[in-house]
């Protein structure tokens, strides 16, 4: 009990720490260069509500994966919430999310598919809160759930196609997590953007989104088999990044961007931006809708940012092609999956 | 102070919860003799032996070493002061070699590393003066019963003790290794050993002993030596009562066959035929005793019988006509069986579990302990109460703890268990073994009480004297097969004696 | 697909299978003394979690490998004077004492992690033999030998360490009087108490062998790994537990364990990467290393019994 304590003083500190850190606004381009050397931290935005905020996430907030994108994007909407993570026990999550509910908390941000089932018992309990729910492409048919889910293919398949362009006949090595969700989505929109891009795909599964042994062992069987180039994803990737930084391996990122792990190989990243389809979310609770649909981050409403790594010296041609590419799939000349 | 005994214990007292096992009990040893502890099953002789090698500390009492009042706290300052002990039930390490058993506890030459080849030298050394063969390097668990026995004294010749304490140590040997075992102890002896020996056997303790010391409910009841009592005399002595040592047998008619054994044929542990086709038949009314020395097949024949060992195929095991060679043993039991195994902690009682949870073992389904779906506690208890008080089991309650009962309690408690579940065969192996004589007499009068009441009984047991007493008729085991089947009238102990060796 | 049948691709499998195995390896090590001495401890997770911050930490902070290691190495032991008071002086039951050191050590693991450090950030990684400061051109030509190189030279020093420690827990157990001890009491403790050896003593001082090697198991994982995070180990103390068991306590055989283990880890991803293995069948794959390393370790030692006192606590009364 007494961990759990100093776990949320510590969570609190932190969110402090980030909001005094903050300058300067996000943006909701589609694409962006970071410039290299410079300071990652996301920059608090202008508050876009006074609704009381609530997160509850499987791994750690700045697992620099899944939880710290959320993490970051209600940054960027200035709002600080109450965070419960590392809730990867579905059990214990439940009984966070129920917990904010009764302190009459507005806004429930249930980051986890495997909350769906909890979301179903609470959420008709208490009408009057909103929660919001993701990664799911379909809100339960409940009235009070917002659900929320990236199309991982389309900047999956930006990064396959700049990825072909470096791996060219060599191939790339893909180290995936558990075959669903948007793992999956991700990982074939890349296999299609590769193969356009006349390079191929070799996919291991591990099974596990937290291994990093396994995820370390897969990454070196790619670089012993000979690729030129390696992704992944999920917050078990870390031990992939590492091996592309031993062997020198390009190295694409996806959900959040992995410059904090590798700042020299990593070539782009497809990162979350939450905040799009948050912002509009909490606009229509604001309203009263508390909630009945679900919404998707694209790379047209700028939730898929395709972030460049200004270290990475990348052929402009290739940058160029890219951003054409990222053009098409907006205008659905490009299918990603 | 130069005559004083090797060993003198003053009044000493021990308590257990609910029990006084050595209420103010005196006794000594001088060196050179053997002076015999004699009582009854949970008479106290054990907890006297094992607050002298310091395993239990005395309520109250003062024990001397060679008249220096001497303070054992553990079994390491006994083992300094020169006292050995040979434990009722082994104190061996299985898996250990015989070397590493002596050695356990002693230090090394080399500091840090075993020195066992140096340790297997002495053993040999010690193996030579006293004619105790055993191989140092090989592991205890291939011993047979004698030689773990030796392994036992050697540890205690190792560890040069003066005083040698050895708690029931011919219960498992063959006739043949309690010959062995004396002219050993008689060697000791001679060397200015003094020993303490327990036994129940009468004619061993009189055959060895210099002085013999009863014991009865913890006290001291008497003593004396061989010269000037007997068998019957000792007996008495320790059961406070007149004792019947060999059983009146009433004539009884033969019943139909109800055990039959056809062609049984059964591997050992090991692999090979332990069991080579044995025939025979026990019929209603009569009580076969199987003789033989320890190791020809006796405990792998038991075990079938019993449905805990599969036979080869074409053996036949029947009882009652009922065909059981192929039965686990709930069927078995079911089908009449009671089984009195050969080893009693291992498979004949969960040491622990309460006393009344062991008698109520085979038969706690039975719906008259039963109130709907509910235990019926006030039935169990009237039951495991009379079964405690037929078969005087010694035990402070009916919720001790089963391995906190003596040897021979426990015996009584499985042959209570098992009798009184109305069988209609009884196997039986080793009944009495580790039994005081007057338990013994109570359990061979209930065995014939049930032959004459037309219970087929089959008796395995090494115990001369117990098959020749209690047997119709004898089968003697020799490698696996009968070799021959005597009627009592016909048999005497030379001839068993000679068909045992397999002669 | 023809690749995976080159010699190439059979050495580095194996050289995976070695490296994946070593943390398995020193942790099976540490239990089985500890198991010979009658004592099982389902804690080796929660402190190979432990001893995994404490050398990652150790090394964002110092620099050091070495000092990472220690630091494992000081962590479980202190975890296992713990554990060992708790069941051997109080005599508390072994199963639940060791599933709270695990909760105790995946919880504060955790926490330490989130306090201390935050954000995952790669470490240098143990370098290999070929990489290690000043040494490392010595072992340059060695490691380009065909075959031989990567499979004996391509390591880092805690490989070797652990496997150098399989005949050395060999001769502890069987060569030397502690180890006489530790199987004594681990077999019939009232037999070697009769003797005057200290069933306490001996217990105590294999436990915290044992978890003193979980420690380092745990930061060797996170050195070779390069990285902490939540839950690092993933339940590979549980595995190396059961590993002892399907070993038949036996180092040598819960060696091959661990390797079997690792091979089939190491040839499952292998295959996948080639595409031997279809997409799609990643579950059943992903339970091969688990399922044939038990089924080969059950044929191979399920006659052999363990420790007789296993799990029981000793007292004289
Ligand atoms: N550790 C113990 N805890 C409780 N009671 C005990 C303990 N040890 C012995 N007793 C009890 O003390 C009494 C004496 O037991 P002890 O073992 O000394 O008998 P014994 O004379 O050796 O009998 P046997 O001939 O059957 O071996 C018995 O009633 C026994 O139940
Ligand atoms: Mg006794």
């Amino acid at each position: 009990m007494k961990a759990k304590r100093m776990l949320k003083l510590f969570a609190v500190l932190f969110a402090m720490t980030l909001t005094a850190a903050a300058c300067g606004s996000g943006d909701s381009t589609s694409t962006t260069t970071s410039e290299c050397g410079s300071d990652l931290a996301v920059a608090a935005g202008e508050s876009v509500t006074d609704l009381s905020v609530a997160l509850v996430a499987p791994s750690a907030k700045d697992d620099v994966a899944f939880t710290q994108s959320m993490v970051d994007s209600l940054t960027r909407l200035g709002i600080e919430p109450q965070i419960t993570d590392g809730t990867f026990v579905v059990e214990e999550a439940a009984a966070a999310i129920r917990g904010y509910a009764e302190d009459g908390i507005d806004i429930i941000v249930a980051h986890g598919t495997q909350y769906g089932g909890s979301l179903a018992e609470i959420a008709p309990d208490f009408p009057e809160t909103s929660f919001i729910w993701g990664t799911s492409a379909d809100n339960q048919g409940i009235a009070n759930v917002f659900a929320y889910y990236p199309e991982a293919d389309q900047g999956g398949y930006v990064n396959g196609l700049i990825a072909a362009s470096i791996a060219g006949a060599d191939g790339i090595g893909v180290v995936g997590p558990v075959e669903a969700g948007d793992a999956v989505a991700y990982i074939e929109g890349f296999t299609l953007g590769a193969e356009a891009g006349g390079s191929s795909t070799s996919i291991v599964y591990t099974n596990s989104f937290s291994d990093v042994a396994l995820a370390t062992t897969t990454a070196e069987a790619h670089a012993a088999n000979g690729v030129a180039v390696l992704t992944g994803t999920s917050q078990s990737a870390v031990g992939a990044v590492n091996v592309a930084t031993a062997n020198d391996l390009p190295w694409f990122g996806t959900q959040s961007n992995t410059e904090a792990w590798s700042s020299d190989l990593t070539v782009a990243s497809q990162v979350y931006h939450w905040d799009v389809v948050l912002a509009d979310m909490i606009e229509k609770i604001e309203g009263g809708t508390l909630g009945g649909e679900a919404m998707a981050l694209t790379l047209e409403n700028g939730g898929l940012v395709m972030e460049f790594n200004g270290c990475y010296d990348l052929d402009s041609s290739v940058k160029s092609d890219a951003e054409a590419a990222i053009a098409d799939i907006i205008a659905g000349e490009i299918v990603t999956k | 102070m130069e005559h004083a005994p090797l060993l003198t214990m003053r009044n000493i007292t021990k308590t257990f919860p609910g029990v006084l096992a050595n209420d103010d009990v005196s006794f000594d040893v001088h060196a050179g003799e053997v002076h015999t502890l004699l009582g009854e099953n949970g008479a106290g002789k054990s907890t006297l032996m094992k607050i002298l090698f310091g395993l239990y500390q005395p309520d109250s009492g003062e024990i001397r070493l060679r008249g220096e009042v001497a303070s054992i706290t553990s079994p390491t300052s006994a083992i300094e002061q020169r006292v050995g002990m040979v434990h009722q039930h082994f104190m061996l390490v299985p898996t250990l070699t015989v070397a590493e058993n002596v050695a356990l506890g002693l230090p090394s030459n080399r500091g840090f590393r075993t020195d066992l080849d140096a340790v297997s030298e002495r053993i040999l050394e010690i193996s030579e003066q006293y004619g105790l063969s055993v191989d140092p390097s090989i592991e205890i668990w291939k011993l047979s019963v004698g030689e773990r026995q030796r392994v036992e004294i050697i540890k205690a010749l190792y560890r040069d003790a003066e005083l040698l304490v050895l708690d029931e140590p011919t219960a498992v040997l063959t006739p043949q290794e309690v010959d062995d075992l004396f002219i050993i102890l008689r060697q000791m002896t001679a060397n200015g050993t003094g020993i303490i020996f327990i036994s129940h056997k009468l004619h061993e303790v009189l055959e060895l002993s210099d002085r013999i010391t009863v014991l009865r409910n913890g006290k001291v009841t008497g003593d004396t030596t061989p010269s000037e009592t007997n068998r019957q005399q000792l007996a008495e002595m320790m059961v406070g009562r007149e004792v019947k040592l060999a059983p009146d047998k009433p004539h009884v008619d033969l019943g139909l066959a109800r055990l039959q054994l056809r062609d049984v044929s059964v591997k050992g542990d090991r692999g090979t035929m332990a069991v080579d086709g044995v025939s025979l038949d026990v019929h209603a009314g009569e009580i076969v005793g199987i003789a033989g020395v320890s190791g020809n097949g006796q405990r792998e024949l038991a075990e079938t019988i019993a449905g805990l060992r599969p036979a080869e195929s074409g053996s036949s095991v029947t009882i009652d006509d009922a065909d059981l060679t192929k039965a686990g043993p709930a069927r078995t039991r079911a089908a009449g069986l009671a089984y009195v195994p050969e080893e009693r902690m291992k498979d004949g009682a969960v040491g622990e579990f309460e006393v009344s949870e062991n008698l109520l073992l085979i038969n706690h389904g039975d719906p008259k302990f039963r109130r709907g779906p509910l235990f019926d506690f006030a039935k169990i208890r009237e039951h495991c109460q009379r079964l405690v008080d037929q078969f005087s089991v010694k035990t402070p309650s009916l919720e001790t703890p089963t391995s906190s009962l003596s040897g021979g309690n426990i015996q009584k408690l499985i042959m209570a268990r098992e009798l009184d579940s109305r069988p209609s065969v009884i196997l039986a192996a080793q009944p009495t073994r580790g039994v005081d004589i007057g338990a013994a007499e109570y359990i061979h009068s209930e065995l014939i009480e049930q032959r004459n009441v037309g219970v087929a009984i089959l008796m395995i047991s090494e115990d001369l004297d117990e098959v020749l007493g209690l047997a119709d008729r004898i089968a003697v085991m020799f490698e696996g097969r009968i070799v021959t089947v005597i009627d009592r009238e016909a048999a005497t102990r030379e001839a068993l004696g000679l068909a045992m060796a397999g002669g | 697909m023809s690749q995976f049948f080159t010699v190439s691709v059979l050495v580095a499998t194996l050289a995976t299978a070695i490296k994946f195995a070593v943390p398995y390896l020193l942790a099976a090590l540490g239990e089985t003394i500890g198991q010979r001495s009658g004592v099982l401890n389902l804690g080796v997770d929660g402190t190979m979690l432990l001893g995994a911050f404490g050398g990652y930490y150790t090394v964002i902070q110092t620099g050091s490998h070495l000092q990472g290691i220690l630091v494992g190495l000081g962590i479980g032991l202190a975890v296992g004077i713990v554990y060992a008071y708790v069941t051997v002086f109080l005599h508390a039951q072994q199963g639940i004492s060791g599933i709270g050191i695990f909760l105790f050590g995946l919880g504060f693991s955790d926490l330490l992690f989130q306090e201390l450090v935050g954000t995952p950030k790669p470490i240098r990684p143990l370098p290999t033999l070929d990489k290690l400061p000043g040494v490392g051109r010595i072992f340059e030509p060695l490691v380009d030998i065909d075959i031989v190189g990567p499979l004996l030279f391509d390591h880092n020093l805690m490989t070797y360490m652990a496997f150098l420690l399989v005949p050395a827990t060999t001769w502890l157990l069987m060569k030397t009087t502690f180890g006489m001890n530790v199987r004594a009491v681990g077999e019939n403790p009232q037999a070697a108490d009769s003797l005057g050896v200290s069933v306490a003593k001996t217990r105590f001082i294999a436990i915290l062998i044992g978890s003193s090697l979980a420690g380092i198991a745990g930061a060797t994982l996170s050195l070779q790994l390069a990285i902490f995070q939540h839950n690092l180990t993933n339940g590979i103390g549980f595995i190396a537990v059961a590993l002892v068991y399907f070993g038949a306590w036996r180092p040598r055989w819960v060696m091959a364990g661990a390797l079997l283990y690792g091979l089939v880890t190491a040839t499952r991803i292998r295959w996948q990467s080639l595409d031997i293995i279809p997409q799609g069948a990643s579950d059943i794959a992903a339970m091969a290393p688990a399922i044939i390393t038990i089924l080969a370790l059950v044929l191979l030692a399920s006659r052999v019994r363990g420790p007789a006192a296993l799990t029981r606590p000793f007292s004289r009364h």
